[in-house]
């Protein structure tokens, strides 16, 4: 087991790099002069010579595989580079806003899980029952829904109507007790995160269910319940451990979907998260944010590539992992 | 009875497949011809009524310029609809020939383009959607090149399973013993086959297509205002409610509407696409291996009947 693992770390390095490549390249190539829009924005403190001087310093100028080399080993030194819209280290900014969306993103996870597990389970247990089709059609309306709208509705309904939650931002409280400060955050966080949550837990309802269903039809349930086993505990005891294993690996394997989302969650609820960063970053041509927040956001689709493929073999001893 | 009459009779019998049919339709007609069933015009300002709530006049309201919001919405959907249509054709084009070319060459190929198509299947759609929109710039076409480039790869993994058990079939083999090419048997033999569930994965595009573009516009990487798109409707009209800061009394219909077109048009659009896949059943026609390409990225798709879905996943 701890050698398939470090094989497949091993095998996701020279994926990383290829990858860091291509999006470097893009990078590289993309229209747009952060130098010329410095010269632009304040043309008498920015001279012609300050610029070429810094184009040789940043190595502008040479072929492209020489400047992603640069870039490489100054990166694999911990150095990320200016950002040239804050004007602070790539390294500082990301740090400071990644804990807001890990927040974010865990937490719309854990609760995409908790709602969808419990749906999906009753619907299969309840097949073609009414409220099987009410959640079927549930989940055909929110994954036709477009989730800025959907964010707007519940800013409009909840924030700006009713005043039961705040219309944006991670916390209002700078100080007070522990407790209040905590009820602030969290009152902050429902929005974004069932707005982010949305989508996925439409995509896992029909995934648990269908998965369920299919365990269901199975022999050994059959067996079970020839044997005289209650309806509840076949499907809670034999049934839900076998569903619950591909439905374990597409949880895992969506981790990369809630950072996309988070892009647009956080746009529309200005959570200074790293979406809304790399939003930024892009709007306004910084390219050394974009490259770093590009380059996580590869990392964490890989680690939740392997962490899937890690999860299978564990909980299903029928995959070999040689 | 030929298998198109046999499609087209289980479609008919797929209520919320006609009636999602019915409402595209609808929608699609009212965005070309809003100037004759409207009487103001896309620059028409009703200097009167600035931000007028809905009324007799105006029944979605006006915006900050005093323009009719239905008739922005009308023409707001010949772009984010030609949009959705354009961008998954020609996704569907792209894809059929990946897959195509995959599934019939096998071999190094096979596993290069497969590897690839994955490798674009797990990025997260909307951050390489920024760059692609950052590389391309705005504007119509940019938009649909970018949501097609970032568009094909569930109809190639669809394409490429089919084709695999197609190639085996006896008639590719009667082509082949008779004297056909590659290429004539690609064309003549395998396509036609191919049409219906690239129909489907056409249809379903649509949807996730104007999904796509609403999400980019409201980024303001898409459809560049004045020209209205459902997108970038939506955006300008956020400005306005959190600018207000008020009570309700703020231009909700500015928002409301725009997504709720939307939505209708997304939904009506996956209503057919589901219809259409459980009309066409590729097992009727390609044998049980058809859906051997499937996983957890098809069942995506769902299906609004659950028999139809259970079926659909027993295919798989």
């Amino acid at each position: 087991m701890a050698a398939y693992i470090v094989r497949r770390v091993a095998g996701a390095i020279p994926l990383l790099l290829l990858i860091s490549a291509i999006v470097f390249s893009l990078i590289a190539l993309a229209p747009g002069d952060p130098l010329l829009t410095m010269r632009m924005e304040n043309p008498r403190a920015v001279s012609p010579e300050a610029i070429a001087r810094l184009r040789a310093y940043y190595h502008l100028d040479d072929p492209l595989p020489v400047r992603y080399l640069y870039w490489l080993k100054s990166v694999l030194q911990g150095d990320w580079g200016y950002s040239s819209t804050y004007k602070v280290p790539v390294k500082d900014l990301v740090v400071s806003r990644m804990p807001n969306t890990l927040l974010l993103t865990v937490s719309a996870w854990l609760l995409g899980l908790l709602v969808a597990l419990p749906i999906g389970i009753i619907s299969a247990a309840r097949k073609y029952s009414i409220f099987d089709y009410a959640v079927t059609f549930a989940a055909f309306l929110a994954l036709s829904m477009p989730p800025v709208w959907f964010g707007f509705l519940t800013i409009m309904l909840f924030a700006v109507q009713l005043k039961w939650l705040p219309i944006g931002g991670v916390a209002e409280l700078t100080h007070g007790t522990a407790g209040a400060l905590l009820v602030d955050r969290i009152r902050h966080l429902i929005l974004p995160m069932t707005v982010l949550g949305l989508v996925q837990v439409a995509y896992w309802v029909r995934y648990v269910r269908t998965s369920l269903l299919e365990v269901l039809g199975m022999d050994y349930i059959r067996t079970a319940k020839a044997k005289g086993l209650g309806e509840q505990g076949v499907l809670l005891k034999h049934a839900l451990r076998n569903a619950l294993i591909p439905v374990l690996t597409i949880a895992a394997l969506d981790i990369p979907y809630f950072f996309g989302g988070a892009v647009v969650v956080e746009t529309i609820f200005s959570w200074p998260g790293m979406g809304r960063l790399m939003y930024q970053a892009v709007i306004g041509s910084d390219y050394n944010l974009a490259l770093c927040c590009l380059m996580l956001l590869a990392v964490l689709t890989i680690a939740s590539n392997l962490v899937a493929d890690v999860l299978y073999a564990v909980v299903d001893p029928r995959v070999s992992y040689s | 009875m030929s298998y198109w009459a046999g499609v087209w009779k289980r479609l008919r019998h797929h209520k919320l497949a006609v009636a999602g049919f019915a409402v595209f339709v609808a929608l699609v007609l009212a965005s070309a011809f809003v100037p004759l069933i409207s009487p103001y015009g896309i620059e028409d300002m009703d200097l009167e009524s600035l931000f007028a709530p809905p009324s007799r006049a105006h029944p979605f309201g006006t915006d900050e310029l005093g323009h009719d919001v239905f008739v922005r919405i009308m023409y707001g959907g010949r772009i984010s609809l030609f949009v959705g249509i354009a961008a998954a054709t020609s996704s569907a084009l792209l894809g059929t020939a990946i897959g195509l070319v995959s599934g019939f060459a096998g071999g190094w190929v096979d596993s290069l383009l497969m590897r690839f198509t994955d490798m674009m299947l797990s990025v997260p759609t909307i951050p390489v959607l920024l760059i692609g929109a950052m590389f391309l710039g705005s504007g119509l076409t940019n938009i649909i090149v970018i949501l097609t480039i970032f568009g094909w790869m569930s109809t190639a993994r669809l394409v490429r399973g089919v084709t695999l058990s197609l190639r085996e079939q006896p008639f590719v083999e009667a082509a082949r013993a008779a004297g056909a090419g590659t290429l004539r048997i690609l064309v003549r033999h395998m396509l036609p086959n191919l049409i219906p569930i690239v129909i489907v994965a056409a249809t379903l595009g649509v949807s996730s297509a104007i999904l796509a573009e609403s999400a980019l516009s409201y980024l303001g990487l898409g459809i560049q205002p004045p020209t209205p798109s459902w997108g970038n409707m939506l955006q300008r009209a956020m400005d306005y409610i959190l600018g207000a800061g008020g009570d309700w009394g703020q231009p909700w219909w500015l928002t409301v509407f725009p997504g709720l077109f939307i939505l209708l048009a997304v939904l009506s659009v996956n209503f057919m696409g589901d219809g259409l896949r459980d009309a066409i059943d590729p097992r009727l026609v390609l044998g049980s291996q058809a859906g051997s390409g499937a996983s957890a990225a098809d069942e995506r798709g769902g299906s609004t009947i659950p028999q139809a879905a259970d079926a659909a996943g027993k295919a798989d």
